[in-house]
């Protein structure tokens, strides 16, 4: 059998607009999956105060495009807690690369996402999402808040906006491209 | 919340059958390379003699679907969902799609995705 999946990890901070992303390009409305964190977890997760919680879940986002009929492309929205990092290595695993979305009023809540996928070595794009109209900022600026490196694409786009998301994706597509050469 | 589906605290939830009983106490999948987009699609085979939740997974799968989609639809955790999956294909009731590659660097598969993006 000879039935591919590529996927895509849609990143960046609490609010930038992952899941609008997702649901702007994918075919199919969003889903819904949720993984179980346990013992694992302890000490890593807060839980005074819930001493008896002996699970937590951890939601995830996804949707889907169909390539050709033998290749579906996935595209997954990172969890919202940046500290699930183990959820984001199997995410991470065999894809193509990342979309990390930057909100311009709060760049720090992306500094995670593109760190975590630099250490990793895996093509990333960043994309800044215009979702709430004009942005002060030229990309300079931005570049140099993030303290981003020169190879990294920065694009901008409006997550609510499907050929913007499209757009966003073909970035990484080609960016991925690219650095194969 | 603790989820009661994955401890089994029927009270709660009235699932007679707490899932880790399903799957013998697996609590991994054998094939570990399983991945939550790894696709699977239903073979030809009886099912009757099937658990309900096994069922609802092969009924799921009359075209290819991957594992966090059959997780989502069913509302099971993706760890649940592995391990049933995991034991489906060993009893040849699911055949398995491409596994799950450790880097996509496939210039020609890449050059697949673009050309397709660019014509959504």
């Amino acid at each position: 059998m000879s039935q591919k999946s590529v996927k895509v990890v849609v990143a960046g901070g609490f609010g930038t607009g992952k899941t609008t992303l997702v649901g702007s390009v994918s075919e199919i409305p969003p889903l819904t999956t949720e993984e179980v964190l346990t013992q694992a977890s302890v000490g890593v997760d807060d839980v005074t105060g819930i001493e008896d919680k002996t699970s937590t879940t951890v939601a995830l986002d996804f949707g889907r495009i169909t390539i050709n009929a033998d290749t579906v492309m996935y595209l997954f929205g990172t969890p919202g807690q940046d500290r699930f990092w183990y959820m984001w290595d199997e995410l991470s695993v065999g894809a193509v690369g990342a979309i990390v979305l930057i909100d311009t009023r709060r760049l720090s809540t992306s500094f995670a996402a593109i760190d975590y996928f630099e250490r990793r070595g895996m093509p990333f794009v960043t994309a800044v999402n215009l979702f709430y109209g004009e942005c002060p900022y030229d990309e300079d600026e931005i570049r140099e808040a993030l303290k981003l490196d020169s190879a990294v694409p920065l694009l901008w786009c409006d997550a609510r906006d499907r050929s913007s998301s499209k757009r966003a994706l073909i970035g990484l597509v080609q960016h991925a491209l690219a650095r194969l050469s | 919340m603790i989820d009661v589906r994955w401890c089994g605290d029927d009270e709660e939830d009235r699932r007679l059958v707490p899932l880790y009983v399903l799957v013998n106490g697996r609590t991994h999948p054998r094939n570990t390379s399983l991945d939550l987009a790894t696709q699977v699609i239903a073979l030809p085979a009886d099912t009757t003699a099937l658990d309900p939740e096994y069922r609802a997974i092969i009924n799921r799968c009359e075209t290819w679907m991957s594992i966090a989609e059959i997780s989502a639809k069913l509302d099971l955790p993706l760890a649940i969902i592995k391990v049933l999956v995991d034991v489906l294909l060993e009893r040849g009731y699911l055949a398995l799609g491409a596994p799950a590659q450790k880097t996509v660097a496939d210039r020609w598969l890449l050059e697949t995705i673009l050309a397709s993006l660019q014509k959504l």
